[in-house]
């Protein structure tokens, strides 16, 4: 036979369960701006049935419904989603990093423009033409000289300079190996905390989703991937696992950076050329004391970070301030090789007094004289000491003051072929070519960075459409919830009526 | 779908800071007059711009030399002029003193002009142009001309070559050694020579035969017309010269600008299409923005 207070469990019931779907609303209401936040869903169950199937059930019509229960509050979100932004925000870190560093290189470079190496090699250049004209003017003489200088001191400003910002890259990288270690030991701390609840049967949402921020985070850096595994004890079917991370090479060889079974996490570090005679290029980066070298290297921010800073690959030089760095040592070597050549054959003033041909040099290369590798050319380029004296100018071929034809054949050096190595070319196009393919890898860098930030941002958009709160939906549930709660409320009240006939209002016939 | 608040904010954030964003680039081509402001904007653009500024350093470089070509060639022309006036005038007297109806006095005065006459031709062989002796070949620092020393005469004949186009280079100069010529004696010859030895005979008192050295002056005379026609042509073509650089400035000038310098009207209209749509971007976003079912619940 059924309770005579059946009514009352079923209705408080079902205020209860109410009231936790409104509690929950409210929680998505607060939330509704959280940065990382899934919305939240109560999931309704009804409470099992009178009678239970047994032996002893009592004989009435049919079985009765007993209510509502709270079977479990789960985050709304899509897993799928998940892996599809992390792919593209990947991507977007890396060209990111890569555009940024290219970003910075053009503005160093500052081509086409009034001020860059092109207009000092051609006002050089000019200088040359007009000393050709004027070979006795000691003006013009002068003209050349400074103009001479500025050719070197623009070399060394230019060199000094993406070797600074190369050093900043060096420490950006530095910096993001460090919050990769650091995102790896929370992500593992969650899990643990997440392992600890877990089997108890709840569902840690409030967990979830901090260490879906962290691994979201942790893809702009490094190219990752996630695997679950489920926690022990009696987990609820909806929860979620733990998490572990792995990382790929290009090879396709998995590296386990956080293995959630063992509470293990690798941290990552970049091995720099650091030995004496090095060049302090990146080798390798270090993965648990595991080295993967950098050509196979895969994904992200670092990866972009590190090709801008430059790295050693089988034993050559490879990243974009490294190439653009040579380039112009080779461009200040060759030149002022071919320059100096020239120059000393001539005749200057001086020379034509003593009668002497002494052969004098214009330029001063610091000591380098590796012409397959003339590292620090650039750098240490100078107005040789001989061009203190303005007269050892060597302007002419022959032995006369008037004449100017060997700075012609100066001026020429600028349109001259040179023996870059893999070509013989001027030194005017060699300088094209790098300005170039600095402005088409800038350009690549810059578009991809434009398509990965419009596929992360509508996977973001697909993302927010499953897990982001929307504040109609969530008035509408509130309307719902309170209705149901009223009526619950309300059929207490009958049931109480009910009770009071039963109990104060029946056996009192006659009274 | 399911279309949330914040995926409603978060596109419009979006939308308005593509549109701030193209705004920027379109203010930024406005103030610049440029095109491109850095490399990767359009790197065919970049490459052709600094190839073309390049051509247009040169072409003003050439026409930079061309005034000091000019400069050359007008004062040589000039000097020469002065030299075969003097020459006529030599040779005026010349014919005067051969008449025979002159006095060895009056013969004498005539000597002492002539004296003075080849002093002024020698200062004209010395013709300094802003410091360089003009017809000493490329030994510009040095007289050619002093009759006191031996050799009197340089014998520097080389060309002063300047640079007026890419590859083309022309002698701006004379060849002194066909007009101002000395051979020392006895009896002394060229130009110099020959009015020595004029000046002798004049001055002498044997009567030798005057009318003799007509024959010479007049060679000379047509040396110094030779030597300004070579050099009138040469003028010729560097104002042909002067005139295919002036062509190619205005090219080089019209190339650079076409390659890189932004089509003013069409950035304006742009910038104003650009702005009405940032305007109603803003308009709707915040019809959109205002609304919840809040509004209308009681």
């Amino acid at each position: 036979m059924r309770s005579t207070f059946h009514g009352l469990e079923t209705a408080r019931r079902g205020m209860f369960t109410q009231q936790t779907a409104l509690q929950t609303t409210g929680h998505n209401i607060a939330n509704a701006n959280t940065p990382g936040y899934s919305r939240q869903r109560v999931n309704f169950v009804q409470t099992e049935a009178y009678p239970a199937a047994s032996m002893n059930r009592p004989q009435i019509p049919g079985q009765m419904g007993t209510g509502v229960a709270a079977g479990s509050v789960q985050r709304v979100r899509e897993g799928f989603l998940d892996t599809q932004f992390r792919g593209e925000n990947n991507k977007l870190g890396y060209w990111d990093a890569r555009s940024e560093a290219l970003e910075k290189m053009e503005d160093i470079m500052n081509e086409p423009s009034d001020n860059g190496l092109a207009k000092t090699l051609d006002r050089f250049w000019q200088s040359l033409q007009d000393l050709s004209v004027n070979p006795e003017d000691s003006g013009a003489r002068s003209v050349v000289r400074q103009r001479g200088l500025a050719v070197a001191e623009t070399f060394n400003y230019l060199s000094n300079s993406l070797t600074s910002i190369q050093d900043d890259i060096k420490s950006q990288a530095n910096i993001t190996t460090k919050e990769i270690n650091a995102l790896l030991d929370d992500i593992q701390s969650i899990n643990k905390q997440i392992s600890e609840v877990e089997p108890h049967g709840y569902l840690p949402n409030t967990l979830y989703d901090e260490r879906d921020s962290l691994v979201d985070r942790l893809s702009t850096l490094l190219n990752v991937e996630v695997t679950t595994k489920p926690s022990g004890g009696k987990p609820d079917p909806l929860a979620a696992g733990l998490y572990d991370i792995k990382m790929k090479d290009k090879d396709g060889t998995e590296f386990t950076l956080v293995d959630s079974a063992s509470g293990t996490v690798k941290h990552l570090s970049i091995k720099y050329d650091d030995a004496a005679g090095g060049n302090g290029l990146a080798d390798s980066v270090e993965v648990g004391g595991v080295p993967i070298t950098i050509s196979k290297f895969a994904g992200g921010k670092l990866q972009g970070l590190i090709e801008s800073y430059g790295y050693n690959d089988n034993g050559s030089v490879k990243g974009i301030y490294p190439e653009m760095l040579a380039n112009l040592d080779q461009m200040a070597f060759q030149f002022a090789t071919e320059f100096n050549e020239v120059h000393s054959n001539g005749w200057s003033l001086s020379e034509i007094e003593a009668n002497a041909h002494t052969g004098y040099n214009f330029f001063d290369l610091g000591g380098v004289t590796d012409s397959v590798n003339p590292n620090g050319a650039a750098k240490l380029l100078k107005l040789h000491d001989d061009m203190k004296e303005l007269d050892n100018i060597a302007a002419a071929t022959n032995k006369f003051g008037g004449d100017g034809s060997n700075a012609l054949l100066l001026g020429d050096v600028k349109n001259a072929p040179l023996n870059f190595p893999g070509s013989k070319s001027s030194l005017q196009s060699f300088y094209e070519g790098a300005i170039g393919k600095m402005a088409v890898d800038a350009q690549q860098a810059v578009r991809l960075t434009n398509n990965s930030a419009v596929l992360t941002d509508s996977v973001q958009q697909r993302r927010l459409s499953v897990s982001g709160v929307s504040l109609d939906e969530e008035m509408t549930n509130m309307i719902q919830f309170q209705h149901a709660y009223n009526a619950s409320a309300r059929n207490i009240t009958v049931i109480d009526e009910m009770l009071d006939k039963i109990i104060n209002g029946l056996g009192v016939g006659g009274r | 779908m399911r279309v949330t608040q914040s995926m409603l904010s978060n596109n419009m954030l979006r939308h308005i800071s593509k549109s701030y964003e193209s705004m920027a680039k379109t203010q930024e081509q406005l103030t610049t007059g440029k095109k491109i402001s850095r490399p990767s904007d359009d790197p065919v653009v970049a490459m052709k711009g600094m190839t073309y500024r390049t051509n247009l350093t040169e072409v003003e470089q050439y026409k930079r030399n061309l005034s000091e070509a000019y400069n050359w060639m007008e004062n040589s022309d000039a000097a020469l002029d002065k030299a075969t006036s003097v020459m006529q005038r030599i040779r005026e007297l010349t014919v005067q003193a051969s008449n025979g109806t002159y006095e060895e006095s009056q013969k004498g005065m005539i000597g002492k002009e002539i004296e003075q006459l080849k002093e002024h031709l020698v200062s004209i062989a010395n013709t300094q142009v802003a410091g360089k002796y003009i017809f000493n070949g490329n030994d510009t620092t040095n007289k050619p001309v002093d009759l006191s020393e031996t050799p009197s005469v340089s014998e520097n004949k080389n060309s002063v070559n300047l640079a007026l186009s890419q590859g083309i280079e022309v002698a701006v100069n004379i060849n002194p050694k066909n007009v101002f010529t000395h051979t020392a004696g006895p009896p002394e010859s060229g130009l110099f020579g020959d009015i020595n030895e004029l000046k002798k005979a004049l001055e002498s008192t044997s009567g030798e035969d005057i009318g003799g050295f007509l024959d010479k002056l007049d060679s000379h005379i047509n040396n110094l017309v030779a030597e300004r026609a070579e050099l009138g042509a040469r003028y010729n073509r560097v104002e042909l010269i002067d005139a295919r650089i002036g062509e190619q400035e205005v090219i080089a000038n019209r190339i650079l600008s076409d390659n890189e310098d932004a089509d003013i009207e069409r950035v304006i209209t742009d910038l104003k299409m650009q702005e009405s749509l940032h305007r109603a971007a803003l308009g709707v976003g915040s019809r959109i923005m205002q609304p919840t079912l809040m509004d209308f619940l009681r």
